[in-house]
C-alpha cells in the first residue's frame, strides 16, 4: 500500500558536500565486515573461527537470546579476523572476498521469508529497534521511500533498475503483515520510520512495528526471486570534508579504505586514535550515525556515508562573535538575520564541524524541541523521565513511539548540550531488558 | 578568530594538584574567553551553534534599550523636579552615576554567590545570572539603598535558585524574588511618592514624585497622557518606564526565538480582557480606565517581556504557556485594581502564576496521556 504524509515541523539542514548523482562501482571492495554492535539487542556467538571458508548468506554470528535470528556473510570468502574490544565484546567479524562471488548462478526458484532467510535481519522491529522477532505479530511494515537524512541517498535514484526487486520483496514482506510503503514530504526528519509511523498509526504498548530499509527491500526480494544473497546498497558519501562526493554502489559492510582515499586529502591515517585525524568518518547520518576509521566499515544499517571536519578548536568568545557562517536555528547568530534580507538564494551558513559550540548545562530553555519533532509527545518531559529512569512515566509519555534517531534534531538544537540521543538508548535499553525478563 | 598566546596561556595557567579545587572559578573564565573545543562523541556530530552563554547575552543585549531610556529617565525625572535645566546627555550621565552602583553592587553580590555555589559544588558557574543581575537593579526604584539591593541579590540567589540546585531548578523567577524581598522587607522604600525621584547624584533623598498608578490608588486619574506613558517620561522603577525601549526588546526577544511569543502575547491578551471586564463594570475610577492604560502603567510591559517569559520559571508546554499567560495578565490586572495596596500586581501575578506553573504543565501534559490511553483502549 502506497501512502503520503505531509510534516511540517522539523530542519533541513544545509549540510554542504552534496553528492554529485552519479554511481561508481565499488562492488569490486575485497575487504568487509559484520559488526554485531550494530544490531540493538543483539548478542553475538560465533558460529565461525578466523581462516574459515564462508559463503555469501552463511550465519557468521547467532543471537544467545533467540537462535532463529543471525547474521550471514555479506559475501563468499575467508574470515580474516575476530575482533574483540573491551570486556572481550564482539566488535567486528572481516572477511576477504573470494573473486568468484559475484559470478554465483541463480538457482531460478522462490524462496519464502521467514527468519531463517539470510535476509531476515534486515526487518527491524519497533519498539527498540532490534532485528523482527518471527513470534511477534507486527501490525504493519513500514517502508519509507525518501530518506530525510543530511546528504541521504535519494531512493528513486538509488533503487533505479531493481525496480522488480522491490516489487518482489514487499509482496514477500506483505505475507508477513500489511507493508506500507510511505513518501513523506517536509523537512527532516519527515522520512524517519518513527515519524511515518507516528502519524499514520502510533505504536502502543505491547505493539509491534516493523521496518525495512527501501534499498533492503529490494535485496529481500532478490534472495526471494533468485536465492542469491547479495546486500548491495547505493551509498552517497558526502559532507563539509569530503573532496569529491558522490554515490557508490556496494555491499553492506563493505571496507571504506578505497573510498576515504579518494576523499580525504590525507588519507594516511588509519586509526581512530590518531591525533592527527582533523576528519571525522561517519557511517550513516552526521545526525546519528557511528564514527568509524579511516578503514573502518560500512554499518550495518547505513546507506551513507559523511565527512566531517573536527572542530577541536577555541573560539575566542564565541558566544559573543556576529556569527554570520554559523548555522542555528535559533535565528541568535547575525545568519539568522541575513534571511531578512531580501536578497534570493543567500547564501545560507555551511560551516559546520563537530564542535559542541558551547559547554553541557541544565535545560533552561523550552518550546524548541516541539518546532523540531512531530509526534504527539512532549519531549523535554519524556527526557526528563528517562534521565531520572521513572519507566512507569516513561510508558505514559510515550517512549514506545520513539527510537533515538527521532531525538537526533532535538539533540542538535539543544543549547544545553545534552546527549539526549545517549539518554533515550539508554532509556530504551533498561525498558527492553525488562521485555525479555 | 584564534588567539594563540591567550589560548596557550589558559592551558598553563589550569589549576592542577592542590589547586584542582579552583577548576570551576577558572572554567568559567576559560569558557567566557574561548568557546570550548569539546567535541561531540556521539548521536549527533554536529550541533547548532547556540548555547546557554548566546541565549543568555542575548536577554542582556534586549534589556539595553530599556536601560539607556532607563539611564536617561532618571536625570530627566529629577531635572524636572529640581527645576535644572540640563542637557539630554547630562540628563543621562546623571542616571548612568545612579544606575551603575546598583548594577555593580547587583552583579558582585549575586556572581561572587554563583562562583562560591558553584565551586563547593564542583560545578561550572552558570551564566543564568547575567540577566537576572542586570534584571533586578531595572526594577528597583532609584533610591533604593545599596545595601538593600545587596541583601536582595543574596536573598534572590541563595533562596530563590541555589537552594533548589541552582539555575534550571528553581520555580521562582529569581529577579522577581529579589524585588519582592525589598517589597516586603522595606515597604517604605519601595513603594509611596518619595522613592522614585532622586534628589541628587550620591544622596538616598527623594522627591515627591507620584507614579501613574500611585495617583490611580488614591482615587486620582493619572496625571501623566497615554503618550508620556507609552515612551516612558514618567516616573517608576527605574527601567520599566518606557513601553517603547521594552518593545524595541522585545521584538529581539521574538524574533530570535529566545522568549516565547505565546506567553508575551497571552499576558497582554489576560491583561486586555479584564481590563476589558473592568470598565464594563466601571464602579470607580481604577475600573474605568481605558484598559490598555494598564499596559502603559508600572511594570506589566516590562513584566510581560522580560519576567514572564524566563523559561525555567514559566509553563514549559505550548498550550500551558497560553493559560501561564494569560492568568498573569488578568491577575496582574485584578490585583491592580481591587488591592490598590499593592500597587506591583504584575510582580506578586508572576510569581503566583510561576507556582501554578508546574499544575499547568501537569494538567496539560495529562491530557496527553490520557489521549495515549484511549488510544490503547481502542
Amino acid at each position: 500500500m502506497k501512502q503520503e504524509i505531509k510534516i511540517k515541523k522539523g530542519i533541513d539542514i544545509p549540510l554542504g558536500g552534496i553528492p554529485e548523482r552519479r554511481v561508481v562501482d565499488a562492488r569490486s571492495i575485497d575487504c568487509y565486515a559484520v559488526k554485531p554492535p550494530d544490531v540493538v539487542g543483539f548478542t553475538p556467538r560465533l558460529c565461525v573461527a578466523e581462516g574459515d571458508e564462508v559463503a555469501a548468506g552463511q550465519p557468521l554470528v547467532v543471537d544467545k537470546n533467540d537462535s532463529r535470528l543471525f547474521l550471514p556473510s555479506p559475501v563468499s570468502g575467508k574470515v580474516e579476523a575476530i575482533v574483540r574490544g573491551e570486556k572481550r565484546k564482539l566488535m567486528e567479524i572481516s572477511l576477504t572476498s573470494s573473486p568468484s562471488q559475484h559470478e554465483e548462478e541463480s538457482k531460478g526458484e522462490c524462496f519464502n521469508l521467514s527468519s531463517s532467510s539470510p535476509v531476515w535481519w534486515m526487518i527491524k522491529e519497533r519498539p527498540f529497534g532490534t532485528i523482527a522477532n518471527p513470534d511477534h505479530k507486527p501490525k504493519g511494515i513500514y517502508i519509507s521511500l525518501r530518506d530525510t537524512n543530511p546528504l541521504a541517498p535519494d531512493m528513486d535514484f538509488a533503487l533505479k533498475g531493481r525496480e522488480h526487486e522491490f516489487e518482489a520483496g514487499v509482496k514477500a514482506l506483505s505475507l508477513l503483515a500489511e507493508v506500507h510503503c510511505v513518501k513523506a514530504e517536509g523537512p527532516h526528519p519527515a522520512g524517519n520510520i518513527g515519524t511515518i509511523v507516528a502519524a499514520l498509526d502510533p505504536i502502543n504498548k505491547g505493539e509491534y512495528v516493523w521496518s525495512v530499509n527501501a534499498q533492503d527491500v529490494a535485496n529481500i526480494g532478490r534472495w526471494c526471486l533468485t536465492g542469491e544473497y547479495r546486500p548491495e546498497r547505493v551509498i552517497t558519501v558526502g559532507g563539509p570534508a569530503a573532496k569529491a562526493p558522490k554515490y557508490y554502489r556496494v555491499l553492506c559492510g563493505a571496507c571504506m579504505q578505497r573510498i576515504s582515499e579518494t576523499q580525504l586529502n590525507n588519507p594516511s591515517y588509519p586509526s581512530l586514535a590518531d591525533p592527527t585525524c582533523s576528519t571525522r568518518i561517519i557511517s550513516g547520518s552526521v545526525l546519528s550515525g557511528t564514527q568509524i576509521a579511516a578503514n573502518g566499515f560500512l554499518g550495518m544499517y547505513d546507506q551513507q556515508v559523511t565527512f566531517i571536519e573536527e572542530g577541536d578548536q577555541y573560539e575566542f568568545m564565541g558566544w559573543l562573535m556576529p556569527g554570520l557562517k554559523k548555522f542555528s536555528f535559533s535565528k541568535t547568530f547575525l545568519s539568522g538575520f541575513a534571511r531578512l534580507l531580501p536578497i534570493k538564494n543567500y547564501p545560507l551558513p555551511t560551516e559546520f564541524n563537530t564542535n559542541t559550540h558551547g559547554s553541557v548545562r541544565p535545560f533552561l530553555f523550552t518550546g524548541s524541541f516541539e518546532r523540531v519533532f512531530p509526534f504527539d509527545i512532549y519531549p523535554l518531559q519524556l527526557i526528563k523521565a528517562c534521565i531520572v529512569g521513572d519507566v512507569e512515566l516513561q510508558e505514559k509519555l510515550g517512549i514506545y513511539e520513539v527510537e533515538p534517531e527521532d531525538f537526533a534534531l532535538c539533540e542538535f538544537i539543544d543549547p544545553s548540550k545534552t546527549e539526549i540521543q545517549t539518554i533515550i538508548r539508554e532509556a530504551l535499553e533498561v525498558l527492553r531488558k525488562e521485555t525479555i525478563a | 578568530m584564534r588567539l594563540k598566546w591567550l589560548e596557550d596561556w589558559f592551558e598553563k595557567i589550569e589549576p592542577k594538584g592542590k589547586w584542582s579545587w579552583l577548576w570551576s572559578t577558572y572554567e568559567a573564565f576559560h569558557t567566557f574567553a574561548f568557546t570550548p573545543k569539546t567535541v561531540t562523541k556521539s548521536g549527533s556530530h554536529i550541533r547548532d551553534a547556540v548555547d546557554m552563554k548566546r541565549s543568555i547575552i542575548i536577554v542582556v543585549i534586549a534589556l539595553i534599550p530599556a536601560l539607556l531610556f532607563g539611564m536617561w529617565n532618571i536625570g530627566y525625572q529629577t531635572a524636572m523636579s529640581t527645576g535644572a535645566d540640563w542637557h539630554w546627555l547630562y540628563m543621562w550621565w546623571f542616571g548612568f552615576l545612579r544606575m551603575l552602583p546598583l548594577i555593580v553592587v547587583s552583579y558582585v553580590v549575586g556572581l561572587g554567590i554563583e562562583f562560591a555555589f558553584a565551586q563547593a559544588r564542583h560545578h561550572e558557574v552558570n551564566e543564568g545570572y547575567l540577566a537576572t543581575g542586570l534584571l533586578i537593579p531595572m526594577i528597583v526604584p532609584v533610591t533604593t539603598p545599596l545595601w538593600q539591593v545587596a541583601l536582595a541579590v543574596a536573598f534572590a540567589v541563595i533562596i530563590g535558585k541555589e537552594v533548589f540546585g541552582g539555575s534550571g531548578m528553581n520555580f521562582l523567577n529569581p529577579a522577581l524574588v529579589a524585588r519582592a524581598f525589598l517589597f516586603f522587607a522595606y515597604p517604605t522604600h519601595m513603594s509611596g511618592d518619595k522613592v522614585w525621584i532622586a534628589n541628587d547624584l550620591w544622596g538616598s533623598d527623594a522627591i515627591a514624585g507620584a507614579t501613574p498608578m500611585g495617583e490611580l490608588a488614591a482615587g486620582m486619574h493619572p496625571s501623566a497622557s497615554a503618550l508620556d506613558m507609552l515612551i516612558g517620561t514618567i516616573p517608576g522603577s527605574t527601567c520599566e518606564t518606557s513601553v517603547i525601549a521594552i518593545a524595541l526588546g522585545a521584538l529581539l526577544l521574538l524574533f530570535t526565538g529566545i522568549a516565547s511569543w505565546r506567553i508575551m502575547l497571552s499576558v497582554f491578551l489576560g491583561g486586555g480582557l479584564m481590563g476589558l471586564l473592568f470598565n464594563a463594570i466601571g464602579y470607580n475610577e481604577y475600573m474605568q480606565l481605558p484598559f490598555y492604560y494598564h499596559f502603559l502603567m508600572g511594570g506589566f510591559a516590562f513584566g510581560a517581556v522580560f519576567m514572564a517569559t524566563d523559561p525555567v520559571t514559566a509553563a514549559q508546554t505550548n498550550a500551558g504557556k497560553w493559560i501561564y499567560g494569560l492568568l498573569i495578565g488578568a491577575f496582574a490586572v485584578l490585583l491592580r485594581v481591587c488591592n490598590p495596596a499593592y500597587p506591583e500586581g504584575m510582580m506578586l501575578s508572576i510569581l503566583f502564576m510561576n507556582c501554578m506553573a508546574p499544575l499547568i504543565d501537569h494538567c496539560v501534559v495529562s491530557r496527553n496521556i490520557k489521549r495515549r490511553e484511549r488510544r490503547i483502549a481502542r
